[in-house]
């Protein structure tokens, strides 16, 4: 069977981890997504609003994590992938607030990473394709980023994961960054063949693909062995709402309006065999406090089901 | 460039006399023959059932009276969209019919200029790798009678339905879409099969339109223009699409993507909804709006084809948008020198370039052109006509290659 992962959003406490990771793995997880991001809101740094957390000092922050590493442990929970803060670049933001992305979150962020034990971490591409003009500049400007956390990465044994985003036109949510992947298998290889080491990878968000209307099955097969981790949600196609998968339908039939079966044909296509991760956070503040294990638990069941699913598309 | 009004938006199939003469009057020249426009939505979805309407007879009359209208008019019909399935279709025996109407609709294509036909790729019912498999053979069958007809066949981006959310379907990967394409013309050793952008199928799935036309460069022929709200299938006039938070479709990028193509097809104007919208005794004055978004897109798509043709240019106008012009296009297209009606900036300079006084324009050769640089088009315009200049173009910046803020 696949191992299950949850993001540890709205699970874990930071002054009582051990409970959250109990919880986490009554719930029938193993993995957790650690979601790092949760301690510098993006809606913050888009208001070049930042806390002080990564002003902490590499030994701080471990120390300050110490907690939850030793939780994890004791509940027999492994950190497999963590998001880094987003945006790391805020377009017409002010110089030393993007220096102190790069240089202090995005470092930190990398040896918290490591220091979790943690092989992946999701970054988000930069949103600038309006703004320059083309996809193509967007992602020099990306891959200047990635550059210069590549030689981190590669040293603390870490891979950089891209993830397909969405942008906003007029509140309309259209294709972001890493939509294309083609273009993003070409760029993995590219990265890593410069590197030698498996520096870049690609983190597919099944949530972003249902927003721009992507080819789960075609995208997930033209990613093949570069996809390393998930990002799994669903929601209505208009909205990122970051609900449970099948929860949405359009059609009075009432059957799924995200395409499911092409995700578990792709994985199965691919022979993926790594962890299935649920980006669900959202979810569990929706429903009432005192269902969050049940809920957790049937978050965990539907893990089981995929995995059974994958295995038959194999 | 050409310019041509959707068929489909004329509404009142029964009697399109008036809404052809109010096309015409509004300046359109030319119509695409959407066949569809014949059906009721689904009726593919009866077909060998007893209730399949209408009849040959019946649509062979409608045919013929719609074409005596528009030749009637002079209105030109060099691009025609055959009939197409819905999206959600549950009909996955219909390809051989399917085909056979686009050899129909080849055959009837009519003489003359050559014609473009928009024939949609098959879906019903295929997955994986029988999706070319299945098209291959489908396209060679009609690039046969295309070729035979010399008429140009344009694949469609299509939405896929999964179970009513559409998403991205056959064609619209511009990567496949291309060389499809490429394989196709290769099969047949010259340029029988091009594609045609429908815009609204791409704001359906989120799609990024300018990257979507660079991609297809030389084979994208014809774009559809419509509006919708990225959720419902629509054919709304584009620009409609406003609401709190800006525009639903980002027309922006596809404007910059078809000026990296240097696009010279045919813009397809699809406003059917939008007219739809309004009362009969309204929908006249609407054409002439039609019209001017259209004539809107081709001058924003042609702008940078339109300055580089001349041997050299001069702006009119020494303010921000002059400076803007010189930031972006200065260096590939650098003009003479700037003039302005200010007498206090003569002698001065912007960006390196020298302002003089436009009674020097009287002594350009007559094929240099004076592009105005400023937002009083008309005024200076007229300006210009009276002191006898011929070329006169206008450069604006509301769609630039780039963002203001990244130098």
């Amino acid at each position: 069977m696949f191992r299950i992962g949850v993001q540890t959003q709205n699970v874990i406490n930071d002054r009582y981890p051990e409970e959250g990771f109990a919880v986490l793995a009554r719930a029938g997880f193993s993995y957790a997504d650690f979601s790092l991001n949760a301690y510098l809101d993006n809606g913050s740094i888009y208001q070049s609003n930042i806390n002080s957390f990564f002003d902490q000092t590499v030994s701080d922050l471990e120390n300050f994590f110490t907690p939850h590493k030793s939780a994890a442990k004791n509940a027999g929970i492994r950190i497999g992938q963590m998001h880094m803060p987003y945006p790391i670049f805020i377009p017409g933001g002010d110089q030393e607030i993007n220096d102190y992305l790069w240089h202090e979150v995005a470092v930190k962020s990398l040896r918290i990473c490591a220091f979790l034990e943690c092989p992946y971490i999701v970054v988000h591409g930069f949103k600038l394709a309006g703004y320059l003009g083309t996809e193509e500049r967007e992602w020099e400007r990306t891959e200047a980023f990635l550059h210069f956390i590549a030689p981190q990465a590669k040293e603390l044994g870490i891979t950089i994961c891209m993830e397909n985003l969405y942008d906003s036109v007029g509140g309309h949510l259209v294709e972001g960054s890493g939509c294309d992947a083609r273009k993003a298998a070409e760029r993995i290889d590219r990265f890593n063949e410069a590197y030698r080491a498996q520096v870049l990878g690609f983190c597919f968000d099944t949530g972003h693909a249902n927003l721009v209307g992507l080819d789960f099955e075609d995208f997930i097969v033209t990613l093949g062995h570069r996809l390393k981790v998930l990002h799994i949600h669903d929601n209505d196609g208009i909205g990122d709402l970051h609900q449970i998968p099948y929860t949405f339908s359009r059609a009075r039939e009432n059957k799924a309006s995200t395409d499911w079966e092409g995700f578990l044909r792709g994985l199965g296509r691919i022979h993926y065999d790594k962890v299935l991760s649920f980006e669900t956070a959202p979810v569990l503040t929706a429903f009432p406090e005192r269902m969050r294990a049940d809920v957790l638990g049937f978050i965990a069941r539907l893990g089981e089901y995929f995995s059974g699913r994958i295995y038959d598309f194999s | 460039m050409q310019v041509c009004y959707s068929s489909r938006g004329l509404l009142d199939l029964s009697r399109p006399e008036k809404s052809l003469e109010n096309m015409v009057r509004a300046g359109f020249e030319e119509i695409m023959l959407d066949l569809s426009m014949f059906y009721a939505k689904g009726h593919f979805e009866l077909y060998g059932e007893n209730s399949f309407a209408p009849d040959r007879t019946e649509l062979k009359e409608r045919y013929e009276k719609w074409m005596r209208c528009c030749s009637k008019d002079a209105v030109r019909m060099n691009l025609i969209r055959a009939p197409h399935m819905k999206w959600d279709t549950k009909r996955v025996d219909l390809h051989p019919l399917m085909l056979r109407i686009g050899q129909e609709c080849i055959a009837h294509s009519g003489k003359g200029d050559k014609k473009q036909l928009i024939i949609q790729p098959l879906y019903a019912g295929l997955s994986g790798a029988e999706i070319w498999k299945e098209n291959r053979r489908y396209y060679e069958e009609l690039g046969k009678a295309a070729v035979e007809k010399n008429v140009c066949i344009l694949l469609e981006n299509q939405c896929n339905s999964i179970n009513g959310h559409l998403v991205r379907g056959v064609c619209a990967d511009a990567s496949t879409a291309s060389a499809w394409i490429d394989e196709l013309n290769e099969a047949f050793g010259k340029e029988v099969f091009g594609f045609c952008l429908d815009t609204g199928a791409c704001s359906l799935c989120g799609q990024n339109m300018g990257e979507m036309a660079a991609a297809l460069g030389h084979r994208l022929k014809a774009v559809l223009l419509r509006e919708c709200d990225g959720v419902h299938e629509a054919s709304r006039l584009p620009f409609t699409g406003k609401n709190e938070c800006g525009m639903s479709t980002d027309w922006q990028s596809l404007i910059r993507g078809l000026r990296r193509t240097t696009f010279d097809g045919t813009l397809i104007m699809a406003a059917g909804d939008t007219l739809g919208g309004f009362s009969h005794l309204l929908r006249q004055k609407m054409y002439p709006v039609i019209k001017a978004v259209a004539e809107y897109f081709r001058w924003q798509i042609e702008m940078e084809k339109t300055i580089g043709k001349y041997p050299a240019i001069v702006l009119f106008g020494a303010g921000n948008m002059c400076r803007n012009y010189m930031q972006f296009y200065g260096k590939e297209y650098p003009p003479l020198f700037a003039c302005d009606n200010d007498a206090g900036l003569w002698g001065t300079r912007v960006c390196g370039l020298e302002v003089r006084s436009p009674e020097v324009l009287r002594k350009l050769p007559s094929e240099y052109a004076v592009v105005i640089c400023n937002t009083f088009y008309t005024e200076t315009a007229e300006q210009l006509q009276t002191m006898g200049i011929k070329n006169i173009e206008t450069y604006n910046d509301e769609y630039l290659p780039e963002g203001f803020f990244y130098q």
